[in-house]
């Protein structure tokens, strides 16, 4: 294996990449268009006033009080909360964003806490991470108030305190839901049809007869050439992830799992890729060919929509899809934090990538019959 | 006792003869059974030949495309393979390239045989593919230094730019230049290793008659380098004007093989003095009287065959004899397009010139 020559055609890439408008386009351009698009349609831009949940268990007169003082900031509308359900349910199911808990005994702490001062009372503020930007302002409302009180009953020692809960919950943003099937679509294509290019235009023009020719060895070439899409796929990543960062507010954890999706993804398309350069010999043919495959896949495997909203018989399918599990693998990495799922979706999207990438290298023929 | 291969002048067979330097002896081909005699050299040669292709063979389903060929390339000369389109060439020169699986036969590069050793003269070799076209957006220069990396040994690409007349375009994008251009190129990659042996598939097709020749130099400026040249065309002025040697191939069958000379003396027609608007009726009649092979083209017009060139000075000597008025003459050779028409029975090239 001469590395140096992994290296040369990788440099030499990614120089002819950045002369080409249209690549440039498809992989940076094209993408932050479809996010702000999509972005802006389907999540609520631009919201002004703030609603908080309020469930008062103690219904006492220092409760109502309080509740009276968040009234009164004007910031805020109250909204009051009579349920006998478990409060983790009720905001489920009613896909609350903000709530307030004041617990039972509340009154009785504070009178407590005159004569014990060790005794403190703690409210529950449950919040959906997603909503970034309102969060902070209902936290700072809720402290500045708690802090007002604090010190009126105890010269500012903290007897009321707060605890904060994640709502995590299907409570994400429609932003949250489309960045990582944004990321998964875009390496799904460029892998596709970048592999495409290279397996039947390279066969017409002859390169791949000269290159056998030449000592440079397949996997040589194969090694450049996934340098090169591993550094597509980050940048088409981190342009995705900075777009929903900055016009969105998203909250995104890079995790070790994202990056291993991101680099599985990449080698799981570039295999299908192979496979289908070897069957259809005319790009224009291999094009369409990915075309219906990719497609399909997008709409089936939950980039833009939630699978599960989906007819059951499309869930079936859906669950055979490999971009499936990369969208979901990357929402569960990235977004939701949901470890055990995302390492599961990992290894299933590792196995696809095993898969494919093997049978793509197996099947690329660099020799004419 | 010393080996030395010979090549059949009948079938192009290589075969090996033993014996003492300087001795002279009777053999028989081993292939086509044709008896001849041959000399050992003085010291067996090595090398002689850059390319030895015996007994070649590629079938497709029903098709045979190479039909048990067998040539030799000598070292250091330009060997034009020449056919009409479909002939058989690209799968020809695409079995030595190791690219393709012959169904029988050998090949050997430089000595070695390709089906096992084509590794071992990889950095020795260089081709250019039928139609090829480069990476986009590499400019010249970059595309002579990328295909230069891929291989230990390295030509100064500044060197070919200038000898290859590049210099004014090494900036542009492969993508911007014109065909001619990028053939120069495509030629000009060629010599990134510093090979011994350059393959060139169709190098001029499709581009006019002045790319054309703009690549023919470069191509003649190869052999001046003493570089090996195997070129095919269906061009028949391209093998004319460039090649040492020509093997003429038509339905994956070797027709002819020789110099431009020996070809044309083998198999062309007689060259012929034509003689324009001859004003005497009698002229044909009188002419013939002579003993000379004449023929009338209508209009007066006629046309006289030329075994030897004095024969030229006879004719119009006997015309000025007659007191017979002309308008010109002019003498006609026969060509490689005549000697291929007179073996098939078919044109090389069946669409017009561009
Ligand atoms: N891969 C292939 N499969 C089937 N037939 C082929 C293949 N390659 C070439 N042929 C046939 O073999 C014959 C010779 O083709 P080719 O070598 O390309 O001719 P040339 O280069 O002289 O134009 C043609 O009839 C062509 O159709
Ligand atoms: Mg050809």
């Amino acid at each position: 294996m001469n590395l140096k020559i992994v290296f040369i055609d990788f440099l030499y890439n990614v120089r002819s990449w950045t002369r080409s408008r249209g690549t440039v386009f498809w992989s940076l351009l094209f993408p932050i268009m479809l996010i702000l698009l999509f972005g802006a349609i389907f999540s609520g831009m631009g919201e002004t006033t703030y609603t908080l949940y309020v469930q008062d268990l103690d219904q006492s007169e220092n409760s109502t009080a309080f509740v009276g003082i968040l009234n009164g900031t004007g910031v805020l509308t109250i909204e009051h909360v009579t349920t006998s359900d478990p409060i983790s349910d009720y905001i489920r199911e009613e896909n609350i964003k903000n709530l307030l808990v004041i617990p039972k005994g509340y009154q009785s702490n504070i009178t407590r806490s005159y004569i014990d001062p060790s005794v403190q009372v703690n409210l529950t503020y449950y919040f959906d991470p997603t909503e970034q930007q309102t969060n902070q302002i209902l936290r700072t409302v809720i402290s500045n108030v708690l802090s007002g009180v604090n010190m009126q009953i105890s010269q500012g020692r903290p007897v009321i305190g707060v605890q904060e809960e994640s709502t995590v919950t299907e409570n994400f943003g429609f932003i949250d839901f489309f960045i990582p099937g944004m990321i998964g679509f875009t390496i799904m294509q460029q892998s596709i049809y970048g592999s495409i290019e290279r397996n039947t235009k390279f066969r017409k023009d002859g390169i791949l007869r000269k290159l056998l020719t030449t000592p440079i060895t397949r996997s040589e070439w194969i090694l450049a050439k996934m340098l090169f899409m591993l550094f597509l796929a980050f940048i088409s990543t981190s342009v995705a992830i900075g777009v929903g960062i900055l016009a969105f507010g998203i909250k995104v954890n890079i995790t070790i799992l994202t990056i291993v999706i991101v680099i599985a993804t990449s080698f799981l398309f570039s295999g299908i890729g192979m496979i289908i350069g070897r069957f259809v010999k005319e790009e224009e043919t291999a094009d369409m060919a990915a075309g219906a495959i990719s497609f399909p896949m997008m709409f089936l495997a939950g980039t833009f929509f939630a699978v599960d909203a989906m007819p059951a018989v499309i869930q079936v399918i859906a669950h055979a899809l490999p971009l499936f599990y990369v969208n979901e693998g990357l929402r569960n990495a990235m977004i939701y934090m949901n470890q055990s799922e995302a390492v599961l979706n990992t290894g299933i999207v590792l196995v696809f990538a095993v898969i494919f990438f093997i049978a793509g290298v197996l099947l690329t023929k660099w020799k004419e019959d | 006792m010393i080996q030395q291969k010979f090549k059949c002048p009948h079938c192009g067979e290589i075969a090996s003869f033993y014996g003492n330097p300087g001795e002279r002896m009777a053999v028989s081909c081993p292939a086509c059974r044709s008896k001849g005699r041959i000399t050992i050299p003085m010291a067996a040669k090595e090398n002689h030949y850059a390319i030895e292709v015996s007994h070649l063979k590629k079938i497709y389903g029903d098709l045979i495309a190479v039909n048990d060929i067998s040539f030799a390339v000598k070292t250091g000369e330009i060997f034009a393979f020449l056919g009409p389109n479909g002939a058989g060439k690209t799968t020809t020169v695409e079995m030595i390239e190791a690219i393709r699986t012959p169904t029988a036969g050998t090949i050997k590069l430089l000595g070695f045989d390709t089906k096992n050793g084509f590794n071992q003269v990889k950095e020795r070799i260089s081709i250019l593919p039928q139609e090829f076209h480069s990476f986009e957006r590499f400019t010249v220069r970059e595309t002579l230094t990328y295909f230069s990396h891929l291989y230990k040994k390295r030509a100064n690409i500044d060197e070919i730019i200038d000898m290859m007349d590049l210099r004014s375009h090494e900036k542009k994008l492969y993508r911007t230049l014109s065909g001619g251009l990028k053939q120069r190129l495509g030629v000009a990659l060629s010599l990134v290793n510093d090979p011994e042996i350059v393959f060139l598939d169709e190098p001029t097709t499709g581009l006019d008659p002045k790319a054309r020749r703009e690549v023919w130099e470069v191509i003649a400026n190869l052999r001046k380098r003493g570089k090996t040249v195997f070129l095919t065309t269906h061009y028949m002025e391209e093998a004319e004007h460039l090649a040492d040697h020509i093997a003429i191939i038509h339905k994956g069958k070797i027709i002819a093989e020789g110099s431009l000379q020996e070809l044309i003396e083998r198999y062309g027609e007689k060259t012929t003095l034509f003689i324009k608007s001859c004003q005497s009726p009698d002229a044909l009649q009188l002419l013939e009287e002579q003993g000379f092979e004449v023929h009338s083209q209508g209009n007066g017009d006629l046309t006289v065959k030329i075994d030897y060139k004095e024969k030229v000075l006879e004719v119009l000597a006997q015309l000025r004899h007659d007191c017979i008025e002309y308008d010109g003459v002019d003498i006609r050779r026969s060509n490689l397009e005549e000697v291929f028409l007179r073996l098939t029975g078919a044109r090389l090239t069946e669409e017009a010139e561009p």
